[in-house]
């Protein structure tokens, strides 16, 4: 700490961006690892993804210890203000990511022994891709400032939430013409919504650049929807429940 | 300090420009480590004799600033030597002081500590290592990125010290990626070989012994009939290798005119009745016309046959191979493309190698030799062309022969 002190808040301000930089590298990796142990049945590999996923909380825990004596000792305001916050909360969805892609170890290792078929393996290695290429372009956002692209994210998640659908749909094909077990099937139910999540986990981290660089606050949306409905009568709010999830509901996971 | 990258240099080849030394840290710090050891720099140890009247002193004065003003242009290209030296590299070298301060780093160590994605990971081994390389270990780790595109590192860091004294520490990031691959298809290779060679001979061995314990004639007609399927097996292997051989050894540039598409129709002729046993529709078109290159019928009807096989095997019953002919104006493309199980990513790179698998158990009932794609690969490229593959599992692969037009003209 008291090296710190004595190091510019600006220069502070840049490690810790660096730091989420390396961290949102370690989730994505592990994703991607992820992946390689589910396919390739290697349940050791599955094992140390676990572990190391260790590495991940102890780098969240950094930025987080970080970001709050910068709060403290500096009291930043606006733009700084936001920077750091952003970071915060950035940490926390990079940090689940990591966590998901656990959850993708723990569900190969519970249906260990299941061969899967061709087209469920191709379409989890195209999630995949598709995921790490959303935590891609969120960090490229975050680390440009580019609220432009942060707000296309939104969009081009929809393509993983498509190969998301697509894979339920052949999964429940499968089980019939591979003769998939109960407990393997609901393991691959639960492994494809995990790599949707980390591709709403990226959205959301697009969400906190917006705000870093423009101090709207993108997931807003959803209250101002809440007030539209709660406010004319209760009876238009019981009309639509589905109109209630959207992204930043997701947040509570 | 001179001498020490300089033997860095000496020990790895390199190419490529530009420079980001932080160049007043890296004077400093040379000028540093040149005073240390004697303590004055040698303008100073001029004479103090000559000092007896003011205009001498001025001349002295005069001169000194000359010499100093010549050791800081030579200290100056030196410095730019050095740092151009360094960028020539392909490895990554990083240089801090004792406090850790990073003093040099050249351009492929720059782009690495700058890197976002996967690459950030490598930084941050970087900066560990140059940690504990500043408490006087000597330190190697390896980084493997697991995301598309995949990449091996090895980061080296070690301390860097003159006469017991701690004057910082280097750290040197090779990308190993290519070594990696060669490492393990050299290694899988042997492995390989000695599996396709040992499975069939194991097996005769077998069932010769059984043989001669066995009088009953059924029996021996059975076992007899088994031992002609390995030896067959066997032969094939031992033919496939014997085309690779030559189709490498080839000096002479295949240059009769083929017509592609007559090649292909035979190729598909001879598949046909195996397509049929399994309910598989292979489908032609030639979309190219009557265009001819110079090459080999024979070796490209085997490659595109070798193609048609391949897609065949691994088809379900009812699937359908599609045959494509296409040419522009510089390049012919042959493509299969089937609906079969595909290849996964991973395997995509390696399919072409000898005797690689991309599913050992499967490959004994399909009972292929492990060489087809690496004799199509051969052909392809003995043509002055390339083969290549899309797949995506379960859906299929399309694997595309491409042979320039004009070759041998």
């Amino acid at each position: 700490m008291t090296e710190q002190t004595r190091k510019g808040f600006h220069a502070e301000i840049d490690e810790i961006s660096d730091l989420i930089v390396q961290l949102a590298a370690r989730a994505g990796d592990a994703v991607a690892r992820a992946t390689d142990a589910l396919l390739s049945y290697d349940l050791v590999e599955a094992q140390q993804i676990i572990d190391d996923d260790d590495y991940i909380d102890v780098a969240a825990i950094e930025v987080e210890e970080r970001c709050q004596s910068l709060l403290a000792l500096q009291q930043p305001m606006a733009g700084d203000l936001r920077q750091i916050l952003a970071a915060m909360w950035i940490t926390g969805e990079l940090e689940r990511t990591g966590g998901l892609a656990c959850n993708i170890c723990k569900g190969a290792r519970r249906m260990f022994r299941t061969e899967l078929p061709p087209r469920l393996r191709g379409l989890i290695a195209e999630m995949n891709e598709e995921a790490i290429r959303l935590i891609r372009l969120s960090v490229d956002s975050y680390s440009e400032h580019d609220a432009a692209l942060a707000s296309a994210l939104h969009d081009i998640d929809d393509r993983l939430d498509s190969l998301h659908r697509t894979f339920v749909k052949t999964l429940l094909e499968s089980s019939r013409t591979h003769d998939l077990d109960v407990q393997p099937s609901m393991q691959l139910a639960l492994i494809a919504r995990y790599y949707e999540r980390i591709g709403d986990h990226a959205v959301n981290i697009s969400d906190r650049v917006r705000y870093m660089v423009s101090g709207v606050m993108p997931w807003r949306a959803g209250l101002a929807r809440h007030r539209v409905r709660d406010e004319p009568s209760m009876h238009e709010l019981a009309a639509d429940p589905a109109e209630m999830s959207s992204n930043s509901d997701d947040k509570a996971d | 300090m001179t001498t020490l990258i300089i033997g860095v240099l000496l020990v790895m080849g390199g190419a490529v420009a530009s420079i980001a030394i932080e160049r007043v840290r890296l004077r400093r710090w040379l000028r540093g480590i040149a005073v240390s050891p004697h303590g004055r720099d040698p303008a100073s140890q001029e004479a103090p004799g000559r000092r007896s009247s003011v205009r001498h002193a001025v001349e002295d004065a005069h001169r000194r600033a000359g010499i100093a003003e010549a050791a800081k242009v030579s200290a100056e290209t030196a410095e730019r030597r050095i740092s151009s030296s360094l960028d020539a590299l392909q490895s990554g070298l990083v240089l801090c002081d004792r406090s850790g301060q990073v003093v040099a780093r050249n351009t492929a160590a720059t782009m690495l500590l700058q890197a976002r994605h996967g690459e950030a990971l490598v930084a941050g081994v970087i900066k560990d290592l140059l940690e504990r390389a500043r408490t006087g270990e000597r330190v190697t780790t390896n980084v493997d990125l697991h995301a598309e595109p995949r990449r091996s590192y090895e980061v080296t860091a070690g301390p860097v010290e003159r006469d017991g004294e701690m004057l910082g520490a280097v750290a040197l990031v090779r990308d190993t990626t290519e070594h990696h691959r060669i490492e393990s298809v050299r290694r899988d290779f042997v492995a390989n070989v000695s599996h396709e060679l040992k499975t069939p001979i194991g097996a005769l061995s077998l069932l010769a012994d059984s043989l001669a314990a066995d009088s009953d004639p059924e029996v021996a007609a059975h076992l007899s009939g088994r031992m002609q399927i390995e030896i067959q097996r066997v032969a094939n292997t031992i033919d496939d290798l014997l085309t690779l051989a030559m189709l490498e050894d080839e000096s002479g540039r295949p240059d009769a005119p083929v017509e592609v598409g007559a090649v292909v129709a035979a190729a598909v002729d001879r598949i046909s009745e195996t397509a049929d046993q399994n309910d598989i529709k292979v489908i032609f078109s030639n979309r190219a016309g009557v265009a001819p290159i110079r090459g080999s019928r024979l070796h490209l009807e085997s490659a595109v046959f070798n193609l048609l096989d391949n897609a065949v095997k691994f088809s379900e019953p009812g699937g359908r191979v599609d045959v494509v002919v296409e040419a522009d104006q510089r390049a012919l493309s042959v493509s299969v493309t089937d609906e079969g199980i595909g290849i996964p990513a991973t395997e995509q790179s390696r399919i072409f190698e000898r005797f690689y698998r991309v599913d050992r158990a499967r490959s004994r009932s399909t009972g292929g030799t492990g060489l087809g794609l690496s004799i199509v690969r051969h052909v392809a490229l003995n043509h002055g062309g390339d083969v290549s593959v899309t797949s995506r599992e379960g859906l299929g692969a399309k694997f595309t022969v491409t042979l320039p037009l004009g070759n041998g003209d």
